[in-house]
């Protein structure tokens, strides 16, 4: 009995040193990594926000849209979205959200920018873990990305599945992901009335101004700024 | 007040995300787990047992069901123990050092009550047991699980069939050395090499079903 | 003297992936670029070293009935770190070689060094021991890595080697997972065939 609680008490001491000591890199490596993360999104967030209106400074507040019919393309069924203005004027001049895609091996985050009429300005590959060589080839400056730039959900579709955008050569998987999230991010927008015209017509009807610019349709939640960020 | 927790995650509103429960996400998991990103010939998890145990096909098939019991129990203990205790505390940084204890003190667990309870079934598992502490597999779709940020529904799933697919790979492996066993190979290859050349084989065939289920 | 032989040991006689087939999983896993053998490397000899260390110099303090356990929250302490401290100031690294950082505690050489070396030998020989593994693991490692990386995409340590017109159309599957098996099997055989030149293969 007393061997029993000398070897417990040794286990004990011993994991008891262990996550102490855990526990202080941790507190000096946490901050940093939070630092770390929040900076890669800013960062993305300036680059490709600066596609809807060059050369301004802008400013970020943040929404949530929930609700989504498809699980696959965010997180928890919820859309981020951040709202872009062009300060001291509130009026938002467009949108960007990340798309979570489920690609060969991993979750392909795409940060994307969409103008009011729900067309796409530019886009990034945030994170991916794909086969180097091969679907890892996406976050490579891919033509991929560049050919959302102009079409709004309609025409963001593989050419495989009847639209126009062409896979990268070799991997169809992580070219349906990335694409498809993209495209179920800025139809779940346009279901939620954040878009002018409704992105499936938007090529086709000029766009009237004052359908839909109003907030109903799936649950709209204002989380009030969140990054308020000068750009240039 | 844990309970009712539990009972919450598996069963809020069916047909949402990673709240609830949805069949055809749950095939999905299921198809990638077993075929797509095989643990064994894709994600490269459970090599040391797959070569150790791979040569007869009895105890492939007994590896194999050890491997799926312990990565249920381990994926059960492991996310409750991450979901409930440790991200609620703010100590998610003790995952690894968690998981791998819990892993560890399952597999003696699970001896003991064995030994004592089923002695056939001692026999038949009894002695793979040991060997499990340190397969990365389970391990790995611990961590998995968390990083993919399942419930705990999905995440047995995900476990069970990714031991089904760990067993399939060991059992198709025991089954080709068997055969390889009669066939004439290079003296140099005999061994490790071929057995590393059929897993390649096996692993081009299993590339097929990229794409499955997505 | 012993020192030395307890270093160069892990490096080609005892090399934890061609002669003893331990740490596959990592192994076969993070090979696709020499990067990222590089880094799991390290971050592998890190562990490997600290945890030798610890045992060593713990070894008459823990009683033999609870050393796996001891020895497995050490590993799992150390591996810790290093998951935090990657992430922290390598955060690309840490982000490629992803769930396989928390798996080195799993790896089976960290714990098998442990076990069958450091737990009866003294601190220094420990760490040379320690220190000769992790290289072996590293130089095998950068050896598959080469091969994967060059033929799967043309390029070593991202230096683009065979220009691009290889790399258009490269020999992709080197770089996928049955690329790693297969070479694998051919590297060990090549090795199989040195020892018996050798006269040296009681194997």
């Amino acid at each position: 009995m007393a061997e029993m609680l000398k070897l417990g008490l040794i286990l004990m001491l011993v994991a008891l040193a262990a996550a102490v000591a855990l526990g202080l890199v941790n507190s000096r490596t946490a901050p940093i990594i939070a630092l770390q993360k929040e900076m890669e999104k800013q960062n993305a967030m300036r680059e490709v926000a600066m596609s809807l209106s060059p050369g301004d400074s802008l400013a970020f507040d943040s929404i949530s849209v929930e609700g989504l019919g498809n699980p696959f393309a965010s997180v928890d069924n919820t859309l981020e979205i951040v709202r872009v203005s062009v300060p001291p004027d509130t009026s938002r001049i467009g949108y960007l959200f990340i798309a979570y895609g489920k690609g060969y091996s991993s979750t392909i985050q795409t940060m994307v920018a969409a103008d009011l009429t729900g067309s796409v300005s530019s886009s990034a590959i945030l994170y991916q873990q794909e086969t180097p060589g091969l679907g890892a080839n996406v976050a490579a400056p891919s033509k991929l990305i560049e050919n959302y730039s102009g079409r709004s959900a309609e025409g963001i579709l593989l050419s495989k599945d009847g639209g126009g955008i062409d896979a990268i050569t070799g991997c169809t998987i992580t070219s349906r992901a990335v694409t498809n999230s993209v495209r179920e991010g800025l139809l779940a927008m346009g279901d939620a009335g954040l878009f002018r015209t409704a992105p499936v017509i938007a090529e086709e009807i000029p766009a009237h101004q004052d359908s839909c610019d109003s907030e109903e349709g799936a649950v709209v939640s204002v989380d009030g700024p969140a990054g308020e960020g000068g750009m240039e | 007040m844990t309970v009712t927790l539990l009972l919450q995650t598996l069963l809020a509103a069916p047909g949402t995300g990673n709240s609830g429960f949805d069949v055809g996400r749950m095939m999905a998991i299921i198809i990638a787990a077993i075929f797509v990103n095989n643990f064994v010939l894709s994600r490269f998890l459970g090599i040391c047992p797959f070569l150790g145990v791979s040569k007869q096909l009895d105890s492939a098939i007994g590896m194999g069901s050890a491997v799926i019991f312990v990565m249920t129990l381990a994926t059960l203990g492991s996310w409750t123990v991450y979901n409930l205790l440790l991200v609620p505390m703010g100590l998610a940084y003790l995952r690894t050092i968690a998981f791998i204890l819990i892993i560890a003190s399952l597999v003696q667990l699970v001896e003991m009550i064995l030994q004592k309870f089923s002695p056939t079934l001692y026999q038949a598992l009894g002695i793979f047991l040991p060997l499990i502490t340190t397969n990365c597999a389970i391990l790995g779709v611990a961590v998995l699980n968390i990083d993919e940020k399942y419930n705990l529904g999905y995440s047995l799933v995900n476990a069970i069939a990714a031991g089904i697919g760990f067993t399939l790979a060991l059992v198709l492996m025991a089954g080709l050395r068997q055969k390889l066993e009669l066939a004439d190979v290079p003296p140099a290859l005999k061994g490790k090499p071929v057995a590393f050349l059929v897993a390649g084989v096996m692993s081009i065939a299993f590339l097929g079903f990229a794409g499955l289920g997505s | 003297m012993s020192l030395v032989k307890d270093l160069t040991n892990g490096i080609y006689r005892e090399n934890p992936i061609f002669k003893l087939a331990l740490g596959m999983c990592p192994f076969l896993a993070v090979t696709t670029s020499v990067e990222n053998a590089i880094g799991m490397g390290a971050a592998a000899t890190f562990v490997l070293i600290c945890s030798n260390f610890l045992v060593s110099l713990l070894r008459n303090l823990i009683p033999s009935k609870v050393r796996i356990p001891c020895y497995i929250v050490i590993i799992a302490t150390f591996v810790t770190l290093v998951d935090m401290i990657m992430n922290a100031y390598v955060p690309d690294l840490h982000r490629a070689l992803g769930i396989f950082i928390p798996l080195i505690v799993v790896n089976c050489i960290i714990l098998g060094r442990a076990e069958g070396f450091a737990n009866r030998h003294p601190v220094l020989n420990s760490v040379a021991d320690a220190v000769g593994m992790g290289i072996g693991f590293t130089l095998a490692m950068i050896l598959l890595a080469s091969f994967r990386e060059l033929l799967g995409n043309g390029t070593w340590l991202n230096i683009n080697v065979l220009g691009p017109g290889y790399r258009n159309q490269p020999l992709l599957i080197a770089i996928l997972a049955p690329g790693a098996f297969i070479l694998l099997g051919f590297i060990l055989g090549f090795f199989n065939i040195l020892e018996k030149r050798r006269g040296g293969g009681q194997r």
